[in-house]
């Protein structure tokens, strides 16, 4: 099978997918034991009120009907009204505020553990052995071992202990831009009119910095552990030894040959990110006080605004399957063994 | 005593003789161990009778929900139709449910009637037949049991029989060394092992469980050199080299002994704990402790308003290592609710791991199943399976977990452990396919083995080519992933509970711990958030150094550059 065929195959399996994703979220939310109608107006509804929303909500239509509608519905990218939380806001309204805090807190999850648990996984793939790749490697599997919710609880301690000056006068409230607490949704307004704003960029990055290093901790692990291992694979592999006894320098060998192929089987730690930061978000927007989707996702499935959870789970749930699709690209185009070796 | 059980053999083949001969032949050394393990037993039978009533109280809430499906569904339909169908449905599946149980009874028993009659009629009449009469004799059995006082009377009996053995006191109970007691006005202690403080009983206790679990794994393993030297037929088998080169992994040796440690905490949890969590936290108010008061009196408090009075906030703390003012031993300190900290942390072990177990057992039998089909008959079985694997993979775990657990909150099934069986159950429908894909490149190899074919030839059933030829090259790869997801496992359980949602009430879990205390940190409290959370970093490390160590052993030229999967699955937990 050619490579590009094989994508194609990957690309079209998406589609029932996405069909049996939609299907399983309208199980769970029609056929689920909840109630809908229980769950917009209380428990203690009055027949007559509860009979008409039942209808309004077309309730009583058949049941392949109402799939129907929720199919197209969503299809069509109208994700129906929240319950409970926002009102009867557009859930499309909802995404267009809450989505930019946690796109913003997902870009810094993803680069922070790029540029710092890549750098160290090689730092240690090329010192195999030595004290400092000990060091890199156990507190990469500690790291990778955290709950996120506990390193964040730690982490608040911590910094808020700072206030006031902690250690070495270390104090996170007014090291670079003030912030009135450690906490709290970044503004996100730093693009104006009249250019970038660099005040409110920067504080709204130290906002963003300890959640994101928490969300990305895990990732960060795994791209240390497999960084390395890449490493020490590349480097033992027989094209290296040949440019060595070309003469090459250890440099040009390390910049040119190592680095290069061993960030191939980078590529899909790096989308693989995405299930453990869209996980993650909850968690850390709801210690973090973020008001993003992870947060109100999470509010909506505990307080049975059950349409907004699904739209959002459903919109979830696609961004993954684009950034599959992604990765098959990728690796279509990055590795040629695609397609044989399966 | 499952470790034990574990090392013991399971396959002989058809040439060679039964175990039960070789042992016959030369009795020594088996008689020797099995000895020292009746008296391990002994040491321990009430606790073990206690095990095994659990189990039995688990299998009867089973059977108690199986015998519930029938009149559901004969319900449905007769809401749909006529009330009187819903007899008919309803009897028609429960003989349909019994019948299965019959199948499964005669697959399993050598006895048969096709060998035993020669009627004239076809095996499969005499077979048919014959699973109509077990399906009667069920049937009968299940209606004595249901309507007549004689399923009361069995059960009472079966009640009071566990009831007696298993309050028995053991050698590691808290009737035999007890830390409960009260200062004396004269400075020594009343009521504890030997007059000894609380802390030292507590100690010598919790060091003695350890040894004892310690002399449990030692004398196993011991049975299992007996058996290697004196009884096994075979000089070598594959098995021997993976246990050498497990031996000499410093790293996996150090997550079995950590994770031995987790599950002989969960298991002794009672024990390791210096109160009872039903004394200390489910109904703290129907007992009663002495102390010695500020005047110098014994006094009698309940343990309900004691704990009031040895809370940890940013306050006043009781920290590790300390008395409270009611004479109770903590030694991890109090939560802010006054409780045990340790006890918490005890039972909230036995709370992750049965959650763990229940999550991977079933997901893992799901995988295994699917993937022996899938590999033996690919095709369409294949097609949809990758489908229904895509889907539950493509949705965001943690959140599908979170919504499932909101939208069964309610549900019957939730009442088990506080919402623990439930979350089991969510976690292996939604861990299943991650599992199954691990195992799905192993198990096609092997169903392109010659010896996959030259079973088939031989006229072996698809079920048996599965279950004898293609299933033990698998159960490796679910191990390491097991041990791996495990971890994530726990990690999710307390995120949820951290959250509030999944295990409720009054079931001790670490996430809840970690949450009563997310303010405390910084404070003279800070133990109650820090401590749980030290602990599920150490199990979870330990989990996925035993993975690790697994995967060396089993398969040592697994392509470790492609960690990607098992990688993503010890953190998996998103939490």
């Amino acid at each position: 099978m050619s490579r590009w065929r094989y994508f194609y195959k990957r690309l079209l399996l998406s589609v029932p997918v996405l069909f049996l994703v939609m299907t399983l979220i309208f199980a769970l939310l029609r056929m689920g034991p909840v109630d809908p109608v229980a769950a917009r107006l209380g428990p203690e509804a009055s027949g007559a009120e509860a009979a008409r929303m039942r209808e309004r909500l077309g309730l009583n239509d058949p049941l392949w009907e109402q799939y129907l509608d929720f199919v197209t519905n969503f299809l069509t990218l109208d994700l129906g009204k929240s319950w409970v939380i926002y009102g009867d806001m557009e859930v499309a309204r909802i995404i267009s505020f809450a989505g930019p805090p946690t796109l913003w807190l997902g870009l810094w999850a993803i680069m922070l553990p790029l540029f710092i648990g890549i750098p160290l996984g090689f730092y240690a793939g090329l010192r195999p052995n030595s004290g400092g790749d000990y060091l890199a490697s156990v507190s990469g599997i500690l790291w990778q071992a955290m709950p996120n919710f506990w390193l964040s609880i730690i982490l608040l301690a911590t910094l808020r202990k700072t206030k006031g000056g902690g250690w070495f006068g270390f104090d996170w409230y007014t090291l670079g831009p003030d912030i009135r607490s450690v906490t709290g949704t970044p503004d996100l307004t730093f693009v104006t009119a009249a250019g970038i704003d660099w005040g409110t960029l920067a504080s709204d990055i130290k906002l963003i910095l300890p959640p994101a290093l928490v969300l990305g901790s895990a990732s960060m692990a795994a791209e240390l552990r497999i960084g390395r291992t890449a490493i020490l694979e590349t480097i033992n592999s027989n094209y290296v030894e040949t440019a060595k006894a070309k003469g090459l320098t250890d440099r040009a060998i390390v910049w040119k040959h190592v680095f290069r192929n061993a960030l191939i089987p980078l590529v899909p730690v790096i989308t693989n990110e995405a299930f453990l930061l869209i996980g993650g978000s909850v968690i850390v927007e709801y210690i973090f006080n973020i008001n993003g989707l992870g947060k109100i996702f999470f509010q909506a499935a505990v307080q049975g605004d059950l349409p907004l959870a699904g739209a959002l789970l459903f919109l979830f749930t696609v961004v993954i399957i684009l950034l599959n699709i992604l990765q098959d690209l990728l690796y279509t185009i990055i590795d040629p063994r695609v397609g044989y070796k399966r | 005593m499952s470790v034990s059980e574990s090392f013991e053999p399971t396959e002989t083949t058809d040439e060679s003789r039964p175990l039960r001969e070789r042992v016959a032949d030369n009795p020594g050394p088996a008689r020797f161990w099995l000895l020292g393990t009746a008296v391990l037993i002994a040491l321990e039978f009430g606790r073990y009778i206690g095990w095994v009533y659990q189990l039995v109280g688990a299998v009867k809430y089973v059977i108690g929900l199986v015998g519930l499906i029938p009149s559901w569904i004969g319900d449905s339909v007769g809401e749909a139709t006529v009330p009187i169908v819903s007899y008919f449905v309803s009897d028609t599946i429960t003989l349909v449910l019994l019948f299965g149980i019959a199948v499964l009874v005669t697959r399993f028993t050598s006895w048969s009637a096709v060998d035993q009659f020669d009627i004239g009629l076809s095996d499969r009449i005499v077979r048919f037949l014959e699973r109509a009469v077990v399906t009667a004799i069920l049937a009968t059995l299940a209606v004595l049991l249901a309507f007549t006082p004689v399923g009361g009377l069995v059960n009472g009996t079966i009640d009071g029989v566990f009831n007696t053995l298993s309050s028995i006191p053991t050698l590691t109970s808290h009737e035999v060394i007890s830390n409960q007691g009260h200062r004396t006005p004269g400075g020594g202690w009343d009521g504890t092992f030997l007059g000894l403080s609380p802390a030292v009983a507590w100690g010598l206790r919790t060091l003695l469980v350890y040894t004892y679990a310690l002399t449990v794994i030692v004398w196993s393993w011991k049975g299992y050199t007996i058996f290697r030297d004196h009884y096994r037929q075979a000089d070598w088998t594959p098995r021997d080299d993976t246990l050498r080169r497990f031996r000499s992994h410093y790293w996996g040796l150090f997550g079995l002994i950590v994770v031995l440690m987790f599950i002989v905490t969960a298991l002794w949890a009672p024990a390791v704990s210096p109160t009872t969590a039903d004394q200390n936290i489910a109904s703290p108010y129907e007992y009663e402790i002495e102390y010695l008061n500020d005047d110098g009196e014994v006094a009698t408090v309940t343990p309900g308003a004691a704990n009031l009075g040895s809370i940890s906030t940013n306050q006043n703390t009781v920290g590790p290592m300390s008395y409270d003012d009611y004479d109770r031993w903590a030694p991890l300190g109090t939560t802010p609710s006054g409780q045990n900290l340790l006890t918490h942390i005890a039972y909230g072990a036995q709370t992750s791991l049965v959650i763990g177990l229940l999550a991977i057992g079933l997901g893992g039998l799901i995988a295994v199943t699917m993937s022996m089909l899938t590999a033996y008959y690919k095709g369409i079985v294949d097609i949809l399976t990758v489908l229904t694997s895509d889907t539950i993979i493509s949705i965001p775990a943690f959140l599908l977990v979170m919504m499932l657990s909101v939208i069964f909150g309610d549900h019957p099934l939730a009442e088990p452990l506080n919402g623990g069986l439930l979350l089991g159950l969510i976690f292996a429908f939604v861990y299943w396919p991650g599992m199954w894909r691990t195992i799905r490149g192993p198990s096609l190899q092997v169903a392109e083995e010659e010896w996959v074919d030259a079973a088939r030839s031989y006229g072996q059933t698809p079920a048996n080519t599965m279950r004898k030829h293609m299933a033990p090259y698998i159960a490796g790869y679910i191990m390491i992933y097991g041990s791996l997801l495990l971890g994530g496992i726990i990690i999710s359980t307390a995120a949820l509970s951290f959250l509030g949602l999944g295990i409720e009430g009054s079931t001790p879990e670490w996430g809840r711990l970690i949450s009563d205390g997310r303010q405390l940190v910084s404070t003279p409290s800070w133990h109650v958030a820090t401590i749980p959370g030290l602990m599920i970093v150490l199990v979870v490390t330990g989990f996925n150094a035993l993975g690790d160590g697994l995967r060396d052993a089993i398969d040592p030229e697994a392509d470790t550059g492609g960690a990607d999967d098992t990688g993503t699955a010890a953190a998996g937990g998103g939490g």
